[in-house]
């Protein structure tokens, strides 16, 4: 009833909100571990010791399942389920790596990849940059194709800007702003390629309803959101 | 340079602003701050945070910083830069002139919510070892001084009886008074996501609030009372719960006293208290009282959170005590998700609360007339104290115009701006002798200042921060003071110059000294701190980590048992008339901080450059008003001018502003009028006209910058300053 | 420093009579549901415990002058003040723990 706040820990991500419950006891990659009933296995794989590489969950957020990476293989299951929408079971047994998987992550990965501005991806420290580390990638296959390099950055708000060409629309911003603050200020808008983040009615932050209290820049993987003060000259796109 | 800098060190603090009290990690590249951002395991916040807390750190180093004392014979005088010890020398040799004169009881200090419980400490300490009185007092005064009084009466202990989390415990919660979501914006998420889940909310509010209605988030009940009626319509749920039977006799039997009871059940159950006649005098529909009543008193888990919409009336402390009264007779107290919460406004202000910046009150509530609590402080400080209480501070401003009070030190504290009757505050420094402001910024007091210290920002200093939840935490210095001393060091050296030689090697060292004069804060140190975090008071033997929910078993008072107080309601003097047909209420907005002093000198003021008038539109329409004019707000006690605009938040009648800008003067207009028991100011009330600015009228000069430094108006008289 | 307690340089009264006069009758109005002998008692508690004595002693000559202005509920509290009997812990007790 309340261990989804009282759980998080600083240092640590897991993935998805800690759960009050009963234990459950699982095994991942053949360690042992016991997790309240409701968790995800994503968390468990955390508390396990081992880590599976994810886009668009983090543990102050309700799972969401859009990123495709934090697949997992469970035994008896087939498929290649999301290990964040997934609720753990008593003698569940996941295995985080595998070749088949290692495939599946990089294949994703690349095209996230294809649509992110590429002069940006050596010496970044976001967590997308941790995570295109974890999975081993540092490019992509593709050519240049349809992109958003050239959207306009939001700079209205005096203390963060919004870069949509660095946004993987993870949706983490959008749940932010409804699950943590409350304030709904931010949806996705459109379909497919077209998805983007818009803020009230697609209206630059400072004139929707934002409130700016910085939860959505907080949970932004990829510093599409991302505070002004970390680029003392102002912000240029590269 | 495509990247964003990757910052080199973090530093766990605590937010410089609201209650709440937030966890911070301030990243720094080398000396300079470069992001705050939230820390997860900040107990108060779970990883979130506000616009101010996140972003508006920069006035810390903000051009007008104050960086070198100065000080000046009068006041007419231009301010003249000295060393500290010149300016300490001065101060003391003042201090020393002033009570050879006119007695030692003609100085005392108000001590500052914004800073650590270890400078409140000193302050306090300042006051009472080395002025010799007890004229020391803090701004709670003008905010929650009515619930020290009222909670203490009733249940024994004047703070919050809950952690932030019990609310997502409750099933009902009750918001009198306050609005969360723009006054304790992380504390309101909280709130808001328990009530996606299902909780029931009723909102006691003059005005339809955010609090009222956001998105996914509607009161189930919304009592839109009229200002001054917060008694009448507390008794009148009370009534409801005693006729209808909905109280909790069992819990009342064990853990209150019976007979009491009764005779509060008598006075509230009388049809004095009805629904339908007390309806009809707050303007409120009486099933709507009905509906609420019987809400509240089902639960199972009911809590109840307020704020200044409770306090700043002339029946305040009555107001707090109804608050207690009903979570008594429905056995709200003493498990999760109950309870009743003051929402503390400032960062620290629980902290002088609890540490005895009061005149009448030592650490931990004990007054000052008991023999055996004074002896405590005197072994430790090496001094006999003054066995009386002393003056408030709206009380020593009154002293002043009678000539009986000279001296004061003012400590992070802006009374000009934030206090009522701001003529009467003016005239009143004017007659003193020697003020001494001791603050990062110059403001509208330290225009009647003769001494004028630096202080540090809480970036610039060690200490601890009490928030609304008593919770004890750690504040750590993130660069080094602007001006060369952390405030601590300044009251230390401050005591020196008068001969009081005292010395600590750092901040802990008061804190252990505090723990040992202060029973809720005996097990604190800032080696616990570090091991656990943080910890709710009382931290002693019995609960060496911090209690979390208080009144589980007894309730602190003498024979333990919580009591009922005779809540009658009297209604405040303040009366509308044909003069004045309207009321005024004041509140809080998201993005400034109170007086502004921080907040106007960050971007923020792209949000609310300037206070507005909330009015309705049938008043406006009636004196011939369009959204956008500037308007003359008229009171028996001042006037300003403010920008007025539409709003459908207030009913007729009512009209409403805030106070965060120092042009608006809102406290011009403010009444004299306060709460019978602590002083605490009725800022909620004010009988008020408003009217167009006539053409020929003269504009109050108005600056369009957010830097108000070194302004030289004064207080236009429109009304005839006070005179002794 | 040993500044006197006595104000040579200052005469009259430390606040406004008026301010006195407002702020004792609004306590007393609190105390008025209460049957007599508790409401006196809790008045008297009151200014002990929270007023300053020179706001007392500035009460007290006013109602050796006569009173005016002070509801009987305050004069009769008031005049407790004087009487060293009732000299005990204030009506709603020092907070214990």
């Amino acid at each position: 009833m309340w261990n989804e706040v009282r759980g998080l820990r600083d240092g640590v991500d897991y993935g998805t909100p800690p759960r009050d419950g009963e234990p459950v006891s699982l095994t991942v990659d053949g360690t042992e571990v016991t997790v309240p009933a409701g968790s995800s296995v994503m968390l468990a794989t955390v508390q396990a010791g081992r880590s599976v590489p994810k886009l668009c969950a983090t543990d102050s957020l309700e799972a969401f399942g859009s990123c495709r990476v934090c697949l997992v293989e469970i035994e008896g299951q087939r498929g290649y389920p999301a290990s964040c929408t997934t609720v753990v079971a008593p003698g569940m047994e996941v295995r985080t790596q595998s070749e088949r998987l290692t495939t599946l992550r990089k294949g994703v990965m690349e095209l996230y990849l294809s649509d992110f501005p590429e002069s940006e991806i050596p010496d970044g420290w976001s967590e997308l940059h941790r995570t295109l580390e974890e999975i081993g990638l540092e490019g992509h296959r593709y050519g240049e194709g349809h992109n958003h390099f050239r959207s306009p950055v939001d700079e209205s708000n005096p203390y963060f800007l919004f870069d949509p060409a660095k946004c993987i629309v993870c949706s983490r911003c959008v749940r932010a702003c409804e699950e943590v603050q409350g304030t709904f200020a931010l949806t996705i808008q459109g379909r497919g390629f077209e998805s983007k983040v818009a803020a009230g009615q697609d209206e630059p932050f400072m004139e929707s309803e934002c409130v700016s209290c910085g939860a959505c820049v907080q949970a932004c993987p990829s510093h599409a959101l991302v505070e002004k003060s970390l680029f003392p000259g102002g912000y240029e796109r590269a | 340079m495509p990247n964003p800098r990757k910052p080199e060190k973090e530093t766990i603090t605590i937010c410089a602003y609201c209650g709440v009290g937030c966890g911070f990690k301030a990243e720094t590249i080398g000396n300079e701050i470069v992001r705050m951002t939230p820390w997860k395991d900040g107990k108060s916040n779970h990883g979130h945070s506000c616009i101010k807390g996140r972003f508006s750190y920069d006035y810390y180093r903000h051009p007008d910083r104050v960086k070198t004392p100065m000080i000046r014979a009068s006041i007419d005088d231009p301010w003249q830069e000295v060393s500290w010890e010149e300016a300490f020398a001065h101060a003391a040799s003042e201090i020393k002139r002033i009570q050879a004169k006119y007695g030692r009881a003609s100085v005392g200090g108000v001590s500052s919510s914004r800073c650590t419980n270890e400078e409140i400490f000193l302050t306090m300490k300042f006051v009472r070892a080395v002025l010799g009185n007890n004229n020391i007092d803090n701004c709670a005064r003008i905010c929650h001084s009515p619930t020290q009084f009222g909670l203490s009466a009733t249940v024994g202990a004047g703070a919050a009886s809950q952690h932030f989390d019990s609310i997502l415990q409750a099933d009902v919660i009750m918001v009198v008074g306050a609005n969360p979501t723009e006054g304790h914006p992380v504390f309101g998420s909280m709130m808001k996501r328990r009530i996606r889940q299902g909780a029931k909310l009723i909102v006691i509010d003059p005005r339809r609030t955010e609090t009222v209605d956001s998105p996914h988030c509607r009161a189930d009940v919304h009592l839109a009372l009229r200002p001054g009626t917060n008694v009448a319509i507390l008794n009148s749920l009370a009534h409801v719960i005693v006729r209808e039977n909905l109280h909790a006799p069992e819990f009342i039997k064990s853990r209150c006293e019976w007979q009491e009871f009764e005779h509060w059940a008598e006075l509230v159950g009388s049809d004095e208290y009805s629904p339908e006649n007390i309806g009809a005098i707050a303007g409120v529909d009486p099933e709507d009282i009905r509906r609420a009543a019987r809400i509240y008193a089902s639960g199972p888990r009911s809590t109840v959170y307020y704020g200044l919409g409770v306090t700043e009336h002339s029946q305040g402390s009555t107001g707090v005590m109804c608050l207690g009264n009903l979570a008594l007779s429905c056995g709200m107290y003493g498990r999760e998700g109950v309870g009743v919460n003051p929402l503390r406004g400032q960062g620290n202000v629980q902290g002088g609360s609890c540490l005895g910046s009061w005149p009448h009150v030592l650490t931990g509530y004990r007054f000052v007339t008991d023999d055996a609590t004074r002896s405590s402080f005197e072994a430790e400080w090496g001094v006999e104290l003054d066995p009386e209480p002393g003056l408030r501070l709206p009380n020593m401003f009154d002293a002043a115009l009678t000539g009986h009070f000279k001296g004061m030190y003012i400590m992070g504290e802006d009374p000009v701006q934030s206090d009522p009757n701001q003529n009467h505050i003016i005239a009143a420094l004017r007659k003193m002798e020697c003020v001494i402001v001791h603050d990062i910024f110059l403001n509208e007091t330290s225009k009647y200042a003769h001494v004028l210290l630096p202080g540090s920002s809480s970036l610039e200093k060690d200490g601890t921060f009490t928030n609304a939840e008593r919770r004890i935490s750690r504040v750590r210095k993130v660069v080094e003071p602007l001006a060369g001393y952390q405030d601590w060091e300044v009251t230390v050296k401050l005591m020196n110059a008068l001969g009081y030689d005292v010395q600590y090697a750092h901040a802990g060292e008061v804190l252990d000294e505090l723990a040992r004069l202060s029973p809720a804060y005996s097990g604190a140190s800032f080696e616990l701190l570090d091991r656990v975090g943080s910890a709710q008071w009382p931290v002693d033997t019995k609960a060496p980590e911090g209690t979390e929910v208080l009144h589980m078993e007894q309730f602190p008072r003498a024979n333990g048992l919580g009591t009922f107080m005779l809540t009658g309601f009297v209604p405040t003097r303040e009366r509308i008339s044909e003069q004045y047909p309207l009321l005024l209420t004041t509140g809080r907005i998201l993005s400034q901080y109170n007086v502004g002093t921080q907040t106007r000198r960050t971007a923020n003021s792209q949000w609310h450059p300037e206070d507005v008038l909330e009015m309705s539109r049938g008043d406006m329409q009636v004196r011939g008003l369009h959204t956008g004019d500037r308007v003359t707000v008229a009171s028996r006690f001042g006037a300003t001018q403010l920008k007025v605009v539409e709003s459908n938040r207030v009913n007729p009648g009512i009209v409403y502003t805030t106070f965060h800008h120092a042009e608006s003067k809102a406290n011009a207009v403010t009444s004299d009028l306060s709460d019978w028991a602590t002083n605490c100011p009725e800022y909620k009330v004010t009988a008020v006209e408003v009217a167009k600015v006539k053409p020929d009228e003269k504009s109050r000069a108005r600056t369009d910058t957010a830097h108000p430094a070194h302004r030289e108006h004064e207080a236009e008289a429109l009304v005839a300053v006070e005179d002794a | 420093m040993e500044p006197t307690d006595e104000q040579p340089n200052v005469s009259g009264a430390v606040m406004k009579l008026e301010l006195l006069i407002a702020m004792a009758n609004q306590i007393g109005d609190f105390f008025s549901p209460y049957p007599p002998e508790r409401a006196t008692e809790g008045l008297r508690n009151h200014l002990r415990t929270y007023w300053d004595p020179r706001m007392r002693s500035a009460l007290l000559a006013h109602i050796d002058a006569g009173g005016e202005g002070l509801s009987e509920l305050v004069v009769e509290g008031a005049r407790l003040l004087r009487d060293d009997a009732a000299e005990k812990d204030g009506y709603y007790g020092p907070p214990k723990r």
